[in-house]
């Protein structure tokens, strides 16, 4: 007997999923409305639906926030981060996955062994590294820490794409001539696209949405990132409760708008990092 | 040596920038975090050793006590509640019930959003007055809810592992993207032969998939011992010190200006994340379809 098949074996089961979804979706979609009420309308009633959409709110959070300065530093950051990260990994998952050479595997497996270790174990030690390099309160802090930070988990999943890639290729443009480096930029790497779009991707998201170096590296606000602003909305927007949930629910857009296109991408590189284990 | 590959020089200019990368942010902080932890230093004057001074004072502090309690308890609610639950889910969606496609979709998506937008998201509402939860609660029950879910002492730690816990999109995908590789021809032979759903679920879908559910445990519990953002965000730790973790501990330490203790903090999360992996990987291990250690 199919016990799920069974009313109540139905019900039990839409119970659970619905449960989760509720959860999933319910307290967005309550932020996402009263962003849109009045300060008034958000003290009388959490329930209620605005009466009039305040438009305004949204106008007041980019102002009161400094979403603009906050957005484009997540960008700069995120992007260069991922750009490096991307560059010097895929640098040498080629090396590796094509030439054989003493130590290899042991690079290999050191390098993708630091997926384990808990970074935030090491605010002492970074901190002190980027104030010794005197970037401390600056861009490039970000952009360097991330792009290491991301390290092991771009080089596996690149490394095990291009371990894919048949070495023929290779060997047929080597007789035409192609040296080293052109073997890398104009045969592997353009062959590489979806490991590197899949890296790329988790590696631009995690930079995104990080906060705890952003807290410990940086102070001023012409560098502060998206998710290190939120954390200062409760001061700066006081008791405009909608203007600041409108600033929240903006936050959160960009990284929506990623999943929507990417969303194949995220899912294959975190699945493929978990099964192999 | 490298030599032997004509190649060498190349391969040596392609390994410097992640050589020198790697060196600077995991070689070089795992052995200064540790060198560090055994110093008292405010990270301006010289350092000053003091052996295993700094960890007697911490095993000693109850700060550290409840710091360790409380990562402890997010280990084991993220590693087997939060897993647990996403894997009963992974299991019902793996059957393609109706909106399947969907329901995963909507599953992922908050875990696309920051943890940060998150922990706000949550922190309006559990607000006392104004927040949904309240709200809902005075709906369902008919009486007036004005619990300050997050100030109260024995309601706050529950509070914040509730808004990590439920979020299982993760989790679920990769466990489902595991079972969904079965065949169902293994699952249509089982029926004809009479086996239940829960003769099925246990005895075809958990084993193939064991290892990667012990994947799922390990990384959660990983990091469970390393939470920071959403308490930091909600209570800062509070009330009183009741919602503190040892990263807390750490981020607090350093802004207190002592960098040695907050490198024993430090210490202290490695050599025990290294041991829970350790532990788990033994002790639970990865079994195939026919029952051996893999």
């Amino acid at each position: 007997m199919n016990i799920l098949k069974t009313v109540a074996g139905k019900t039990i089961k839409w119970v659970f999923l619905l449960f989760f979804f509720a959860v999933a979706v319910l307290p967005l979609v309550w932020l996402f409305l009263t962003s849109f009420k009045t300060e008034a309308e958000f003290i009388s009633y959490p329930l209620s639906m605005p009466a009039a959409w305040q438009f305004q709110n949204y106008i007041d959070a980019v102002n009161v926030a400094k979403m603009h300065i906050l957005f484009m530093n997540s960008v700069v950051i995120a992007s260069f981060a991922t750009l490096l990260n991307l560059l010097i990994t895929s640098m040498a998952a080629f090396v590796v996955s094509r030439e054989i050479f003493f130590l290899r595997n042991s690079i290999s497996n050191v390098i993708v062994a630091g997926v384990l270790m808990p970074i935030v174990a090491f605010m002492v030690p970074y901190l002190t590294l980027i104030r010794t390099l005197g970037l401390y309160d600056t861009r490039m802090a970000l952009v360097l820490t991330y792009a290491a930070i991301n390290i092991p988990i771009s080089f596996f999943l690149i490394k095990s794409f291009m371990i894919s890639i048949p070495k023929d290729l290779e060997d047929a443009a080597t007789i035409d001539g192609c040296s080293f480096s052109q073997r890398y930029t104009k045969v592997v790497l353009p062959l590489s696209r979806s490991g590197l779009v899949t890296a790329g991707t988790l590696t631009f998201i995690w930079s995104w949405n990080e906060f705890i170096y952003a807290l410990l590296l940086t102070s001023s606000s012409k560098v502060r990132t998206i998710q290190l602003g939120i954390s200062f909305f409760t001061t700066q927007f006081r008791s405009n409760y909608p203007a600041m949930y409108a600033a929240i629910v903006l936050a959160m857009i960009p990284s929506v708008l990623v999943y929507v296109f990417f969303h194949d991408k995220i899912i294959s590189g975190l699945t493929a990092g978990a099964v192999k284990g | 040596m490298a030599t032997r590959n004509r190649n060498w020089k190349w391969i040596i200019i392609f390994l410097l920038p992640i050589a020198a990368m790697y060196i600077a942010f995991f070689i070089y902080p795992f052995i200064f975090v540790f060198i560090s932890s055994l110093m008292k230093w405010n990270g301006i004057s010289p350092m000053e050793f003091v052996g295993f001074g700094n960890y007697a004072k911490m095993f000693g502090a109850t700060t550290f006590q409840i710091s360790v309690r409380n990562n402890l308890i997010w280990a084991a609610s993220l590693g087997f509640l939060q897993v647990g639950l996403a894997t009963i889910v992974a299991f019902l969606l793996a059957r393609r019930p109706r909106f399947w496609k969907g329901l995963r979709t909507v599953y992922f998506v908050p875990k696309v959003i920051s943890g940060v937008a998150i922990a706000m998201l949550w922190k309006a509402v559990y607000n006392a007055e104004y927040g949904a939860l309240n709200a809902v609660l005075s709906l369902i029950t008919g009486q007036e809810w004005s619990l300050n879910w997050l100030g109260e002492f024995h309601t706050a730690l529950a509070a914040i592992i509730a808004q990590e816990v439920l979020y299982i999109g993760y989790f679920m995908i990769i466990i489902l993207a595991g079972v969904m590789s079965i065949p169902t021809s293994y699952y249509e032979a089982a029926e004809i032969d009479g086996a239940s759903v829960w003769q099925q679920e246990t005895l075809i879908t958990l084993p193939v998939v064991w290892g990667i559910v012990v994947t799922a445990m390990t990384l959660a519990m990983a990091y469970g011992l390393r939470h920071f953002e959403a308490t930091f965000l909600m209570t800062g730790g509070g009330p009183g010190h009741s919602t503190s973790t040892l990263a807390l501990m750490m981020y607090d330490k350093i802004g207190a200006r002592k960098l040695g203790e907050a490198s024993t903090l430090g210490t202290i999360l490695v050599v025990v994340g290294f041991l829970v992996i350790v532990t788990l990987n033994n002790t639970l291990g990865r079994k195939s379809l026919t029952g051996e250690d893999q």
